[in-house]
């Protein structure tokens, strides 16, 4: 049997029915790894493990007498640390936030603990979810358990870290500008950002509204599925809440992609932003792998990297600097440099750069959705580069905005990172997914038959 | 796509910033003050001109419904 600690959720919940573990069994052991590694790795901001134990205790008890819940009870969840649990500090990973006790859950929450997900606590992140990698805040940054040296990506650091260390099968991560997406890449993970409206954010601590998504990371496409059946659904009190009627996302998951229609959006890293050349060899290969699985794989055309990625920049900082605009007049000294700079990008910008932005946005929406009319799915670059070692900071700032994750924050599609290789350096690199709006069905289809048909997905960091 | 060159320089970004009411982020981190206004700078000039200067802002204004 796979070590404990790597099993996926579906595997959990398949070994729960079958009584061959016990949620305490399982928790015990993630509590021990969990002792052993974090010191290296920094994936926590708070450990919760008489909470965790509790849970599971309760957990067992349910589904041994018959009241199992579903695929998620007993399945240990991590919460990124920008997302309300009742009780419990939200710190966004920040000196400002130190004493912000969440009065209730958040909706994402109480979705998982309803059905049953046991939860370990609060993982790390970038400042605000907008940072970078800091050393001059109250907690240290998550560290890639690939190489402890480089950088997880973010800002869902502590998540990715977590799942990619075996701490966790599953972890929420919040997604701006990327934050889901690129530290899955950088570790190696599963990460979906979800058709915006169609994941509730009422009780996550705002970046930029118009932009702000919630969804799951994973080791597993089938475990995403899972969690985004838990996790989605209409919320009247989230105003960006899509009323959409959705059933299991996982339906297809064995369906292949035979007649499948992919548009490879080969400029976004060939003309656009030239990638790393590994990076290229490795799309090219993911490409080539669908086309030999039975997909249609066609070259196609958006609007440029550069002017997806501007207006999205344009949405960022004005909307961010307006959640931040009154503790940057007044205690600027309590961010991280990197966060301060970032967040104070707002103040530079006109009501009419906003508009202007608003308009740009239409008619690039609307580019994609008519690139879009043609394929199914559209398959392109994650990072643009393997990950930089932590503490180089004009190697991060040289290839934290070299990625084409944003476009689909400004646009609302819904978008999958998986793994697609490793570096010479030993470093995994990731490929994105995108579909048509709320057809993560397809997404993830096409996601499964990719992992099914490599071997990434079951690589591990060295030295683990 | 034409593309906007728009860069403020360092004596409009500070005052810019003091008229946004960051005077203490001048004075202690006026380097990120510099960096910050060159980011948005930045951003404007990559987002593009636009063709149409009356096209409908997105999302465009909805009413809602409660009673």
């Amino acid at each position: 049997m796979t070590d404990l600690h790597w099993l996926t959720a579906a595997e959990l919940g398949g070994a729960y029915a079958k009584r061959k573990l016990s949620p305490v069994e399982v928790v015990t052991a993630l509590l021990d790894r969990i002792a052993k590694l974090e010191p290296r790795l920094n994936a926590f901001i708070k450990l919760d493990r008489e909470a965790a134990l509790a849970a599971a205790r309760e957990a067992e008890r349910e589904i041994r007498g018959g009241r199992a819940r579903g695929p998620l009870h007993g399945v240990p969840v991590g919460i990124k640390d920008i997302i309300d649990v009742a009780g419990q500090a939200t710190t966004c990973h920040s000196k400002i936030f130190l004493k912000n006790i969440a009065r209730a859950d958040a909706e994402v929450v109480s979705r998982l603990r309803a059905a049953g997900a046991i939860l370990f606590g609060k993982l790390s992140l970038h400042e605000f979810a907008i940072g970078g990698p800091s050393f001059d805040l109250p907690f240290p940054p998550a560290r890639n358990p690939w190489n402890p040296d480089h950088h997880p990506g973010g800002s869902s650091s502590g998540s990715g870290t977590a799942l990619a260390a075996g701490f966790l099968p599953v972890a929420l991560g919040t997604d701006t500008g990327g934050s889901i997406r690129n530290p899955a890449g950088n570790c190696g993970v599963v990460g979906l950002k979800p058709t915006y409206g169609l994941v509730s954010r009422r009780g996550v601590f705002p970046l930029a509204f118009t932009l702000d998504h919630i969804g799951p990371m994973t080791r597993a496409v089938r475990d995403a599925a899972l969690v985004l059946d838990a996790l989605a659904g209409h919320d009247a009190a989230d105003p960006g809440s899509a009323a959409v009627a959705h059933g299991n996302f996982g339906t297809d998951l064995e369906r292949g992609v035979r007649g499948l229609r992919v548009g490879f959006v080969r400029h976004f890293h060939e003309s656009d932003v030239p990638a790393h050349p590994e990076v290229t060899a490795a799309l090219d290969e993911a490409a080539k792998l669908l086309k030999r699985e039975g997909a249609t794989v066609r070259d196609i055309r958006l609007p440029s990297l550069q002017e997806l990625g501007g207006v999205s920049r344009i949405f960022m900082q004005a909307e961010s600097w307006t959640v931040h605009a009154k503790w940057l007049r007044e205690r600027p000294g309590d961010y991280a440099e990197t966060s301060r700079r970032k967040l104070m990008c707002g103040a530079f910008l006109s009501a009419g750069d906003y508009v202007h932005a608003q308009q740009r946005r239409l008619q690039l929406t609307d580019a994609v959705n008519a690139a879009l009319r043609d394929v199914d799915v559209l398959l392109c670059a994650n990072s643009l580069d393997p990950a930089c070692r932590i503490d180089d900071d004009a190697e991060l700032a040289r290839t934290y905005p070299r990625q084409a994750r944003s476009p689909f924050n400004l646009t609302g599609h819904p978008a999958l990172a998986l793994m697609c290789g490793l570096s010479k350096s030993g470093l995994p690199i990731s490929a994105q997914i995108v579909g048509h709006m709320h057809d993560e069905v397809t997404v993830l289809r096409a996601g499964a038959a990719y992992e099914r048909a490599t071997d990434w997905h079951t690589r591990r960091p060295p030295k683990l | 796509m034409a593309v906007r060159k728009t860069k403020a320089s360092l004596p409009d970004a500070n005052a810019l910033a003091r008229a946004a009411g960051l005077d203490k982020a001048v004075r202690q981190f006026p380097e990120d003050v510099a960096i910050a206004a060159q980011s948005a700078a930045s951003a404007r000039g990559a987002a593009g001109a636009l063709d149409q200067f009356a096209a409908e802002p997105w999302p465009p204004m909805q009413v809602r419904n409660v009673k």
